[in-house]
């Protein structure tokens, strides 16, 4: 599969948010622990609404959790 | 690997085993009556769905709440393009059987090779989902 064009905070924020554990940021997001894992890992680019929130439950803006990693 | 995963798994595998040894069992010995094939279909079918069920109880029970979550967004994309994939197969195969029937070919033959191409596609779709989730999507 091709490489995302953006990284993500993820799971640096999760270690900040009191250890909080992929199962539980799922069930917060309202996805399973194995996309949250997707996502951190690059492998799933997650709908817009997913990401939102995600955002959400850390309290951050967007851009603090997802970056954009391409040259251009 | 989630519980989805695990059933992909389970059901690529039955669906191997049991087709597998329908379409050997009918290229080794292929003129025994067709009741023969309906009842060594009706053994296949039965077969999968005894493995599904057997499966599915134990990774319910290895992990309860796994195998009761919702399928997500993740679950829904991998599904239809695995479905998307599987669609190519079964065009293919509808047309390939039109020419086949309009050729002439036996209704055992064409029977079979319906059956065939759903068996591939159905491989096709689990086989893709189980890329996806596993490299991504």
């Amino acid at each position: 599969m091709a490489r995302l064009p953006f990284g993500n905070e993820i799971k640096t924020l999760r270690f900040l948010s009191g250890e909080m554990t992929q199962g539980e940021l799922g069930e917060r997001v309202g996805v399973t622990r194995q996309t949250i894992a997707a996502i951190e890992q690059g492998k799933y680019s997650p709908s817009l609404e997913v990401a939102f929130r995600i955002a959400r439950v850390f309290e951050k803006p967007l851009e603090e959790v997802f970056r954009w990693e391409d040259a251009e | 690997m989630s519980f989805r995963e695990k059933m992909h798994w389970a059901s690529l595998v039955a669906i191997l085993l049991g087709f597998g040894f329908y379409f050997f069992t009918l290229h080794t010995i292929p003129h025994t009556s067709h009741d023969y094939y309906i009842g060594l279909l009706i053994g296949v079918i039965g077969f999968i769905i005894a493995v599904m069920t057997i499966a599915a109880i134990i990774f319910a029970i290895q992990n309860s709440k796994d195998a009761h979550a919702r399928a997500d967004e993740r679950d829904r994309l991998i599904h239809m393009r695995g479905t998307h994939l599987a669609y190519y197969i079964l065009v293919l195969g509808v047309w390939a059987l039109a020419f086949a029937a309009h050729y002439g070919h036996g209704m055992f033959f064409l029977l079979n090779s319906m059956l065939f191409v759903l068996v591939l596609a159905e491989c096709i779709r689990i086989g893709a989902q189980l890329y996806h989730y596993r490299k991504g999507y």
